[in-house]
């Protein structure tokens, strides 16, 4: 048994994990172990609630449009939840579909409009026969880290005042061809268009989103101090 | 037929034979190309010819054609079929072009395996008397959006002949969401009692019932979404079997021996996948009246499958060369490893050109964790993404292992595995690669 504990929740993993986005638990496993953290995870599905109190990461993956109107029809459930968690500070990764549903509403390629979970002010709209596909590659505007991936998205999503981009485009669409930014941040929140294992290519990332997720459940650890020990991959 | 387009098969075939029969090269696109271009009707004009099968989905076309092939063999005298690889439009042509068509009296019967995206268009000129869907999976969505999607365009061809017999992996729910009007035959897996009550694991796509959208249940899996799947929340369920695989005797990397109906087969390549394949050259076999002991004859006929499984000799090494190109045929290919009795290692080679599929995000959900979990000691990646790949096996728990950027060093790596099997699974244009390096170094005949 280790030290210290995280429970993250894995939303929907069983429609939502499209592009690898289980690999973003994994690398934060793979980074927890090597500072004496345990990483556990929960599935969280159709018809189950969700407990705020209970999880210390969430991931929210991406999925294909079918699963992803399935998924809409069950957030009310636990939209208030969310909700909470999210401003209780909670440490969430929103990755394509859970980026947008995270917002407000989207409209899919046939005009449905999708309801999201409204815990946030974005909202996404559709481009017709049009999809952002290729690698993409972002710098953070606060820390000057570069993060790197891949998008695959035909939706365009627009951020609102209170949030930030996680990162301007140096190479690639973002959030919406417009207007430069990719992904956003509101308070732990981090949606980002990078498909599925965006923490696996940027340790820089994972290390920032564990150390968020420490310091909130064990806030008189000094995890910056032991998180210097540790080398994240990057490619 | 009209003169434009006997002018374009006519300059297709003689295409095909300079290149063919003259110049000794493949010849398996150009002619298409050509005759396409003379008259684009080219294939509508020859069909009349022909008894047409289509072979499509995700994983196993080449295998399944390949072996509808040989089991057809036994019985007509007139089968052809398209070389692997050949599955777009042009490949298709050139493939009717070189025909040679030994027998007049009985119609020629065509085999092809085609690209799901290319369905529709080939359908439309050929009018298939079959089509033999064997599943879908999650492969190159950065072409195709969505597996319904592809599900979608294999569909419009299926529409434009409803009186075209479909013969059906009925274990995949993902092909009971369309409403045909067309017959059809199911083949599948009763080798388990139908006693189960599971969910499939969490990583695994096209899990909703198409009736009322609840994740589905089973009675039994046999691998991803696949087996008797039912809704509890209505009367959705698997259809009842025309043919069936009712038991499995012996898996191991080199062959499999199973039932179906009751009656003893074997195919000399493992994984469990390659039974379905065979399951549907065995349904196609009955549909068309090859008997039971022709199609056993034509499986255990012991010729090598065209390098999608192939085992070479490295030195002091026993190597298995596979392909992998998605998540699902990833573990199917890793669960084929884990029947070999002996002690193996694994080296993982990773491109990321169009033929591969460009996002490489698909490594993560390829169960590698559990080769570590059984004990597989030694592992080493290389090809143009060996970075990505290297990652991947070291989250997996191998953590720092040899990579080999450069495939000129690959019989170096296979030369320092501790263990006398080696598999080396690569992706479509890695595997190209490999097949080069060891062609050179005279390891294999050359070519592909």
């Amino acid at each position: 048994m280790a030290d210290y504990q995280l429970h993250a929740a894995h939303l929907y993993a069983d429609l939502m994990n499209t592009y690898g986005d289980y690999g973003n638990l994994v690398a934060l496993r793979y980074y927890a172990q090597q500072i004496g953290v345990d990483l556990d995870v929960s599935l969280v599905s159709i018809g189950d609630e969700f407990d705020d109190q209970q999880y210390d990461f969430v991931l929210f993956g991406g999925g294909q449009d079918y699963e992803e109107a399935i998924v809409a029809k069950d957030l009310p459930l636990k939209a208030a939840g969310i909700k909470r968690y999210i401003e209780a500070d909670g440490p969430l990764l929103g990755v394509c579909g859970g980026f947008q549903l995270l917002g407000q509403y989207f409209l899919l390629a046939d005009g449905t409009r999708i309801e999201g979970v409204g815990a946030m002010q974005h909202y996404t709209l559709n481009q017709p026969h049009n999809r952002f596909t290729g690698n993409v590659e972002i710098v953070n505007q606060e820390t000057g880290q570069k993060y790197r991936g891949f998008e695959n998205h035909q939706g365009r999503t627009f951020i609102a005042d209170n949030q930030r981009p996680l990162g301007q485009v140096l190479k690639g669409k973002g959030n919406n061809g417009e207007d430069g930014g990719e992904g956003l941040i509101y308070k732990n929140v981090y949606g980002t268009y990078f498909h599925g294992p965006i923490l696996t290519r940027n340790g820089n990332l994972a290390l920032r989103l564990l150390e968020i997720s420490l310091k909130r459940k064990y806030p008189a650890v000094d995890w910056s101090e032991k998180l210097k020990f540790v080398t994240p991959e990057s490619f | 037929m009209s003169f434009k387009s006997s002018l374009a098969t006519i300059v297709g075939r003689t295409t095909y034979w300079l290149l063919h029969d003259v110049l000794k090269r493949g010849g398996t696109s150009l002619p298409g190309k050509l005759a396409a271009k003379i008259d684009p009707q080219a294939l509508q004009h020859m069909a009349n010819q022909y008894d047409v099968i289509i072979v499509t989905g995700t994983n196993g076309k080449t295998l399944t054609t390949a072996l509808i092939t040989r089991v057809l063999r036994e019985k007509y005298d007139n089968v052809i079929t398209n070389p692997s690889g050949s599955n777009m439009m042009q490949g298709v042509i050139a493939t009717m072009l070189s025909a040679k068509v030994k027998d007049v009296a009985e119609k020629t019967l065509v085999i092809l395996e085609v690209d799901e995206a290319n369905v529709a268009a080939v359908t439309q000129q050929l009018k298939p008397k079959a089509f033999v869907l064997t599943n879908i999976f999650r492969d190159q969505l950065d072409r195709y959006g969505e597996i319904y999607t592809t599900y979608e365009k294999i569909l419009a061809g299926i529409r434009l002949v409803p009186e075209a017999m479909v013969i059906m992996n009925a274990d995949s729910p993902v092909f009971m969401r369309g409403d045909l009007p067309n017959p059809k035959l199911y083949f599948g897996f009763n080798h388990l009692p139908a006693t189960g009550d599971e969910r499939a694991p969490l990583n695994t796509d096209g899990v909703l019932s198409p009736t009322d959208h609840t994740i589905l249940s089973y009675r039994f899996r046999t691998y991803a979404n696949q087996g008797f799947y039912f809704s509890h929340s209505d009367d959705f369920k698997r259809p009842v079997l025309d043919y069936a695989v009712t038991k499995i005797n012996q898996l191991t990397p080199r062959f499999s021996n199973f039932d179906i109906d009751g009656e003893t087969f074997q195919i000399e390549i493992g994984g469990l996948y390659n039974i379905y394949n065979a399951l549907a050259a065995y349904t196609v076999g009955r549909w068309l009246g090859v008997e039971v002991s022709q199609i056993k004859h034509a499986f255990e006929a012991n010729a090598q499958i065209f390098g999608r499984q192939e085992v070479i000799r490295v030195h002091d090494k026993e190597v298995t060369i596979v392909l992998i190109k998605n998540p699902v045929g990833t573990n199917q290919v890793l669960d084929m490893m884990k029947t070999d009795s002996e002690p193996f290692s694994l080296i993982a080679l990773l491109n990321a050109n169009y033929a591969d599929g460009i996002d490489t995000s698909w490594i993560w959900d390829a169960d590698f964790e559990s080769l570590k979990t059984m004990g597989v000691q030694t592992v080493a990646t290389g090809g143009e993404r060996y970075r990505d790949l290297y990652v991947r096996l070291k989250m997996a728990g191998y953590g720092d292992h040899p990579y080999y950027p450069d495939l000129n060093d690959i019989v170096t790596a296979i030369d320092q595995m501790p263990t006398t099997h080696v598999y080396i699974a690569a992706t479509y244009t890695a595997m190209l690669q490999l097949r080069e390096k060891l062609a050179q170094q005279g390891f294999i005949a050359g070519g592909y």
